[in-house]
């Protein structure tokens, strides 16, 4: 029998990014604010120091910050008509776990989406008709616009202090920045980052086939900087330890550096950790959330009641606790009716490895998560796909993170896969070799969802999330089609063997891609293709709001964090002036 | 042969700090490079065997750099199997178990040390009754690591291929981490490909384009001198 | 080389030498092109460049020990690059000294990059030294190895490596520096007169108050000699 605490305010589910950030800001308001998380405290000194922090093999090979296949996996298939199995140890995406989340241990690519991107359903049907979309495809608009996201973009990027180059302030193109990019109202916080050698080789390549190269945003910063909430940031020293690892000298942007530190000293917040949430709780009339029902780490059973229940658990998650909830209609995908894992999308991502003479030390261990020179040429819709026959598209840079040897010894083709010539070969190339990324739109389907499993469970008896999807056939083309833009380019770098890439079918659980899991919990204006309203609250239980990306229709070209930023503060902005004032539907229709 | 007691444990391999291996044991498994004998405590000593010589083929030494025997690579590999890796740390073990498809991953009810226990079981028993695989020759010994490569075999319950990939994955990284786990002893793999190691601050030198980094690369074992201490024990979990 | 062929050499590039910052940037950026000359930089360690380079030996010693004050930091096997790089930075203004800076003004680069590579070449024993209260010492180490939570401040081994050992070629050692020296730069730092490495070394130095600064510099000056006692065979 689960023990029943004292009635909160507010409950957020995690407390990763989305969830401290909720947390700070409504515990500023004076609400009582309890975050659950299920795994362990960590803070900056002492747990992310280096040397210990510098382990491969540890947190990359093991993935040692990561969700634990132990307790909770995922279940997985290409197709409806396989049977899924458990991903018995992460590949393709690694989702995070522990205070901060995977916000602890991302690259720090600070990206905005695009204004297209919100209205990508409006925007595609004008400029190209319905015809250039494949018949399985099921993208939507999101219900805001970049307009009215463009104030919380900018908030959540002072918050990081990201370091970047403007391309366009106000309508006006900047020299030295993203000239595709849309409009910001002022310049980053902070300046970009140093330059590597790949990235000037990259950006030298790019300008002579008459791309526009610009430096990629970063929240690993370029010098110190204090946040408006008064916490200090020091500058990146560019270790080559960036993703899956925690940064040791405050230089990354993450729960840790830029939010907690304030949250935790709010007498209106309360921390837990070690909590697993089993679900969410509600009255009869199955519309009113009373609370959540979670085991500690004894795994005794507690019912924490609140008014308002906030579900920040990571895109994956926060479907899975709808659909263990009840909250919602889940989606099948033989009617195409019911919304809950519906639109699951991914990153379409690959890219070239560029072989360069052996004079060129590239240094790649010198290197941070997001110092990357960059085109936006071919990402979104910033080219004319009607000749093209598919919608979507990917920027394309080198943005090496790191030399990592056991993750990263290239050799080039026709080499052996093991024995004498490979370990020469490895010698020879590791310093002198520069891997492009090219890296794109995930566009929905109705083949792809996300349901709960029949047969496999978690550690605490629960069924674990089913993942259904295949990279769609319109993303296979646009890869395909970027893969040659991206091979003439290491040639133009001076590339003396260029090893290209682009997405193939099936997808595979195997090989890392991203962690850019998005969808399944869509926003939108229509209850009938949505799960959560424009402000991210649930249409069917309106004290219920799923923030994340799992709110995204699709997902767009870039790295989504700072997307999800700004989508975390347009939800607080409606929460804090409307819902608090007059609790109930935000949208009625 | 001499059979090593598997209870000759390392107690203080748990410990963080001085911990280093003793080199001195009687007991030790016959090496076939002429390097210093290893404790082992998990591989008997016919498994020891395949796998000194299956490491040697897969990372060979030159003479410019040392492969991965002298590396060190056996007795890393020894070590996680020993320990929370090869008992299932971070693998999903509960069933049913049904054959994927290539997308789904490995889907066999092995952990790391049964799937290697169970692999070397059925190679030491099929070549007993041929040339054991330490004592074929070199191109004997490639043309054999490339059949278990290519798949189509099984290994009491375990496809070739999945073994082999579980050995190339090991030897790789018993070659490449950090010299804290056992492997990559003096870091010569380090310093063979120019990686500096652990201790990795650049901000002064980042946009240096081309400059040549030749110093000495630095382990997470290791004291002001120089010396490594070696915790093979450190858990595959967030800090 | 004789005292007369360098002061010749000297007196040819005299008119360069007061373009300051431009010329030591364009001598860093060619100086892989002219591989340093220990023998000579031995030479100019002994004798100083005349006018207005003394000895380096008067105040560091020829072997880079310094004397055990403190007043002059142990410059032995320190980095060249780092060596040459606070040479430039002294010439230039970006690092003041009364001492050095005329000193510094008055080599050419490429006897700076001679010079520095003597020193980054030269071995020279960690004297014995009194030691320091053994829980300042210990309060240096943590903050060396681990770092302080309450201060946001990370770990010095981060940055300059295992005991302090430094991280080439642009970061020193600490590890057996003076105490005396050590506990004095950061205090430059911290009060803003030491203005290279503005953007980590003056941030991190503003957090640490004297106790800190004290604790750290007496944990580097006998590391060292603590770690070499450890690995000692114990019979």
């Amino acid at each position: 029998m689960a023990e029943r605490l004292k009635p909160v305010d507010v409950v957020t589910i995690g407390v990763g990014l989305t969830g401290s950030l909720m947390a700070l800001e409504l515990a500023k308001t004076g609400l009582k604010v309890v975050g659950i998380e299920r795994g362990a405290p960590r803070f900056t000194v002492p747990d992310f120091q280096s040397p210990a922090i510098h382990d491969e093999l540890r947190f990359s090979v093991r993935k040692g910050m990561m969700q634990d296949n132990v307790k909770e996996a995922v279940t997985f298939r290409n197709a409806s008509d396989e049977t899924a199995l458990p991903i018995r140890r992460w590949g393709s995406f690694l989702p995070g776990t522990g205070l901060g989340g995977s916000f602890v241990h991302w690259n720090g690519q600070s990206f905005r989406f695009q204004a297209a991107d919100f209205i990508y359903k409006t925007h595609i049907e004008q400029r190209y008709g319905k015809k250039i979309l494949d018949p399985e495809l099921t993208i939507q608009d999101w219900g805001v616009t970049y307009d009215e996201l463009e104030p919380h973009f900018d908030r959540f990027e002072y918050l990081c202090g990201v370091s970047g180059k403007a391309g366009n302030i106000k309508g006006a193109i900047q020299p030295g920045g993203n000239p595709f990019e849309a409009p910001r109202a002022r310049e980053y916080p902070t300046p970009p980052m140093k330059e590597p050698y790949f990235g000037a080789l990259f950006r030298k390549g790019a300008a002579n086939l008459g791309y526009h190269p610009y430096p990629q945003p970063s929240a690993n910063l370029s010098q110190p900087y204090v946040n408006p909430e008064g916490l200090a940031l020091q500058s990146c020293v560019f270790c080559g330890f960036c993703e899956r690892y925690a940064c040791e000298h405050f230089a990354k942007a993450s729960p840790q550096t830029v939010i907690l530190p304030a949250l935790l000293k709010n007498p209106n917040y309360e921390l837990r950790t070690n909590c697993q949430v089993l679900r969410i709780n509600l009255d009869n009339t199955r519309k009113k959330a009373t609370g959540v029902t979670y085991a500690d780490a004894t795994g005794r059973e507690f019912e924490q009641p609140a008014d308002l229940v906030l579900i920040t658990a990571f895109p994956l998650n926060n479907v899975r606790l709808l659909l263990l909830s009840g909250i919602g209609k889940p989606y099948d995908p033989k009617t195409g009716e019911g919304v809950v894992g519906r639109n699951y999308c991914y990153q379409t991502t690959g890219g070239a490895t560029v072989f360069m003479d052996e004079s060129i030390n590239v240094n790649p261990f010198m290197a941070s998560g997001a110092n990357g020179t960059m085109i936006d040429d071919f990402g979104g819709d910033n080219f004319d796909h009607g000749p093209l026959g598919f919608i979507g598209g990917q920027y394309v840079g080198a943005i090496m993170t790191g030399g990592r040897p056991i993750e990263f010894h290239p050799t080039p083709p026709g080499t052996p896969n093991w024995g004498l010539k490979w370990k020469q070969a490895v010698a020879r190339h590791y310093n002198h070799t520069v891997l492009l990324q090219q890296h794109g739109t995930s566009t929905a389907s109705r083949l792809n969802y996300l349901d709960l499993d029949p047969t496999y469970k978690d550690a605490w008896g629960l069924p674990l999330l089913r993942m259904t999807f295949d990279f769609p056939e319109n993303d296979i083309r646009m890869s395909q089609y970027i893969a040659d833009k991206v091979v003439e380019i290491g040639r133009a770098m001076g590339g003396k063997a260029v090893i290209r890439g682009g997405t193939k079918r099936p997808y595979t659980t195997t090989v890392y891609q991203s962690t850019h899991n998005a969808g399944g919990a869509a926003m939108g204006d229509d209850p009938r293709t949505s799960v959560v309203n424009r402000y991210l609250q649930c249409w069917d239980v309106p004290n219920v709001f799923s923030v994340g990306a799992s709110a995204f229709p699709q997902n767009g070209a870039y790295n989504y964090s700072v997307t999800i930023g700004a989508l975390t503060y347009w939800a607080l902005d409606a929460i804090k002036n409307r819902y608090l004032k007059a609790p109930g539907p935000l949208v009625r229709i | 042969m001499v059979e090593i007691s598997r209870r000759t444990v390392l107690k203080a391999a748990s410990l963080v700090g001085v911990a280093v291996l003793p080199q001195s044991r009687a007991a030790a498994a016959p090496t076939s490079a002429g390097t210093q004998p290893i404790l082992y405590l998990f591989l008997n000593s016919e498994e020891a065997a395949f796998v000194e010589a299956a490491v040697s083929r897969l990372i060979p030494d030159d003479d410019q750099w040392p492969g991965a025997l002298k590396a060190g690579v056996p007795g890393y590999i020894d070590k996680q199997l020993a320990g929370a890796w090869g008992a299932g740390e971070r693998l999903y073990r509960s069933g049913p178990w049904r054959p994927g498809t290539p997308s789904q991953g490995y889907q066999l009810p092995f952990t790391p040390a049964e799937l290697f226990r169970t692999s070397l079981a059925a190679i030491n028993k099929e070549l007993a009754h041929a040339t054991p695989f330490a004592r074929m020759s070199s191109e004997q010994q490639d043309a054999y690591l490339t059949h278990l490569e290519k798949g189509g075999k099984d290994l009491g319950g375990v496809p070739s291929d999945v073994f082999f990939t579980h050995l190339w994955e090991s030897t790789l990284e018993g070659f490449f981490s950090d010299p804290v786990y056992g492997g990559n002893r003096d870091m010569a793999a380090w310093r063979m490909i120019g990686f500096p190691g652990a201790y990795a601050s650049y901000y002064d030198v980042v946009d240096r384009h081309g400059i040549k980094i030749d110093r000495a690369p630095t382990s997470i074992g290791e004291d002001p001198h120089g010396g490594i201490h070696i915790n093979p024990g450190i858990p595959a979990r967030e800090p | 080389m004789s005292v007369d062929s360098i002061a010749l050499n000297f007196k040819a590039l005299g008119p360069i030498v007061g373009m300051g910052i431009m010329w030591y940037a364009l001598a860093a950026a060619q100086a892989d092109d002219r591989p340093p000359d220990t023998a000579r930089g031995a030479a100019i360690a002994a004798q100083g460049v005349a006018p207005g380079a003394p000895a380096c030996a008067q105040c560091h010693a020829y072997n880079g020990a310094s004397d055990g004050s403190g007043a002059f930091p142990r410059i032995a096997g320190q980095p060249d690059y780092y060596l040459a790089k606070q040479l430039q930075d002294y010439a230039s203004g970006v690092r003041t000294n009364a001492v050095m800076t005329p000193i510094a003004k008055a080599l050419s680069s490429e006897d700076a990059a001679d010079v520095a590579a003597y020193y980054a070449n030269v071995n020279a024993p960690f004297l014995p030294l009194k030691d320091a209260k053994p829980m300042l010492v210990k309060r240096g180490e943590q903050l060396a190895k681990v770092g302080d939570a309450a201060k946001d401040l990370q770990s010095c081994n981060n940055c300059h490596g295992p005991g302090g050992a430094g991280e080439p070629p642009a970061i020193p050692y600490l590890g057996g520096q003076y105490a005396r020296y050590t506990a004095f730069q950061l205090t430059m730092w911290k009060r803003g007169f030491r203005k290279n490495s503005p953007d980590s070394m003056a941030d991190i130095a503003k957090r640490l108050d004297d106790q800190e600064i004290a604790a750290v510099a007496a944990y580097f000056q006998q590391v060292n000699a603590s770690a070499l006692a450890a690995t000692r065979p114990k019979e």
